[in-house]
Formats: structure tokens, C-alpha cells, sequence
């Protein structure tokens, strides 16, 4: 298995500062995405990617290729470090944790049905059981292949599949409404 | 692939083949292709799909994330002299070496005869006695 990784992570952990760069320019976009989509919450999902970076530094020197890819790895600490999160929002109950708040400016009227649209998709996500929301975060936002995102929640890929079915099945539902407004509105639109 | 594998990983992948498992594509597609209720499997599932993607907002990280986070990356630890200043030292001692020795070969031999120094501290003893 060739990780794309590996000789990053070897120059980084040595202290060459542009494989570092490197490193962050090619993953944080990525670790703040699925951190989003988990948490709801762009400000916690900055938190969790610098968590994973302070990570990723402290094993970069002793990282050793060879049994997950290095991407793989630093998924699998995003991903536990939101689900640590979520616990702790559970126990504290707070009814406006992960909520995202709507912008009070003033906005074109399609700008504003497209917040409202993806304010409702992200709470429909975040309604999700926590392994259901991840599959989907990271094969249909992330794109990632099967046996990646498989490889990334430690499960097989018949379980891969059962989750984003079930977890696709619940957003159908949550999201009829929407569905009708953004197909309807296209129609409308539509010559 | 029959109606059945085909709707569960519709189910599953949604309607765009690209997120399908690799070795499945092919297949579906020609599946796809012939079979009559396919296009209205699939219609349901692009619907979700469109519902999805809506969401997909690109919020670019905040612009000082990306500096917080690499100024604790690992560094490597700058030597208490610079190295150049290193190399001229040793440069010159390695100089001072080569010419204090060459020089030493270079300077003319002692003298073996030492004449002149004894007659040097008998002279004046000669010039007394004969005062």
C-alpha cells in the first residue's frame, strides 16, 4: 500500500516547516469539512482540525507506514475527537449546542432560500444517529470510496452500506419538504 | 446485477454512479440502461442527492487556522553557532596549523658550530687580562 503521505509526514516530523505546510494545505480543508458536517458548528470544527494537527505533530516523528494510510488516521482522530464532543454536549443537554445560527444581514431573497435550505439539510444531519452521519459525511460530501470510508469507521463495507442506507432513508424523510421546494422551485424557474 | 443489488446500492451510494463501489459501475450503468423501473429508482434517489448537496457549502477554514496550527509543528533546533561560523573557525585554526609548522620547516637550522658564542663571553676576559 502506497500511503501519498508517507514522505510528508517523515520531512515533517524531521522539522522541515514546508512539508508541514504541505501537509496542512492538503488536509485541513478536508478535517474541518467532516468536522463541520459531524458537529453542526463552524467554530468547534476549527477546534477539532487543530486537534488533530496537534496530533498529527506529536506523531509524525515516530509515524511508521504501513498499517492505515496517514489520511485514514488523522479521520479516524477527527472523527473521535467530534464523537468526544457530541457525548459531552449530551450530558450538558443545552438545547442551542450545534445549532447553527442564521445570519441577521439583510440577503437576496434566493440567497436567503439557499441558507434556509442548507440550514434545514444540517439539521436533518445532525438528527442522525453519529455513525450514520459520519458515513454519509465522508462518501457523499467527502466522496470518498467505499473501502476508504470502510476503512476510516472500522467496519466492513456491507456495514458501510447499512448505515448510509438507513441513514439516507431518514434524511429522505426529514427532508420531503425540501425536496419540494428545491425541485418545485427548479421547475418554476425552468423556461 | 439484478433489480434487487441495484436498488440497495442505490440505496446506499444514491444515484451518481461515480460514489458506487469501482468494480459496480460498469454493471449498474448497463443495468441502468435496460431496465424499466431503473430511471424511476433513480429519479428518487437524485432528488435526495440534490436535497444533499444544497448543503454543500464551501466555507473556507478561518484565514489564521492553517499559521495557529504550524506554529506548533515540530522544528528542527538551530545549533548554538551558526554552522558557517563553524566551518571558518576550524578553517582557521586548521590555517594556523599549517603555518606555524611549514614555517618552523622553512626557518634556517641552528647553527651546530657555537664559536662564536663562547668567544662571545671569553672575549672580555682575554681583554682584561691584557689590561
Amino acid at each position: 500500500m502506497i500511503d501519498p503521505d508517507a514522505e510528508l509526514v517523515r520531512n515533517a516530523g524531521a522539522g522541515d516547516q514546508r512539508a508541514a505546510e504541505a501537509l496542512v494545505r492538503r488536509h485541513l480543508p478536508k478535517m474541518v469539512g467532516v468536522a463541520r458536517r459531524m458537529l453542526n458548528d463552524g467554530a468547534e470544527a476549527e477546534d477539532v482540525a487543530q486537534e488533530v494537527f496537534l496530533r498529527v505533530w506529536r506523531e509524525a516523528p515516530r509515524w511508521k507506514p504501513g498499517q492505515a494510510k496517514f489520511e485514514t488516521w488523522m479521520h479516524r482522530v477527527a472523527l473521535n475527537l467530534c464523537y468526544d464532543r457530541l457525548r459531552r454536549r449530551r450530558e450538558k443537554t443545552d438545547p442551542d449546542a450545534g445549532v447553527m445560527v442564521a445570519d441577521a444581514r439583510p440577503l437576496a431573497s434566493e440567497e436567503w432560500f439557499a441558507r434556509q435550505r442548507a440550514a434545514k439539510v444540517n439539521a436533518a444531519l445532525a438528527a442522525l444517529p453519529e455513525r450514520q452521519r459520519a458515513a454519509i459525511a465522508l462518501v457523499h460530501f467527502d466522496e470518498m470510496s467505499n473501502i476508504a470510508a470502510a476503512e476510516i469507521l472500522e467496519i466492513s463495507v456491507e456495514a458501510l452500506e447499512s448505515l448510509l442506507a438507513r441513514g439516507r432513508r431518514a434524511l429522505k424523510a426529514a427532508l420531503a419538504d425540501v425536496a419540494q421546494d428545491l425541485l418545485g422551485g427548479a421547475e418554476d424557474r425552468a423556461p | 446485477m439484478d433489480r434487487e443489488r441495484f436498488a440497495s446500492l442505490l440505496d446506499a451510494y444514491g444515484a451518481e454512479f461515480r460514489r458506487w463501489p469501482a468494480e459496480t459501475r460498469a454493471d449498474a450503468a448497463a443495468f441502468a440502461a435496460q431496465d424499466a423501473e431503473a430511471a424511476a429508482l433513480m429519479a428518487d434517489a437524485r432528488r435526495l442527492d440534490a436535497v444533499l448537496d444544497a448543503a454543500r457549502e464551501t466555507v473556507a477554514p478561518s484565514s489564521d487556522l492553517a499559521g495557529r496550527i504550524l506554529a506548533f509543528a515540530p522544528r528542527v533546533l538551530r545549533p548554538a553557532f551558526d554552522r558557517r561560523a563553524m566551518l571558518a573557525l576550524a578553517a582557521c585554526a586548521v590555517f594556523g596549523v599549517v603555518i606555524g609548522y611549514g614555517g618552523g620547516l622553512m626557518a634556517p637550522p641552528p647553527l651546530e658550530d657555537d664559536t662564536y658564542f663562547s668567544m662571545a663571553f671569553e672575549a672580555p676576559l682575554m681583554f682584561e687580562d691584557e689590561g
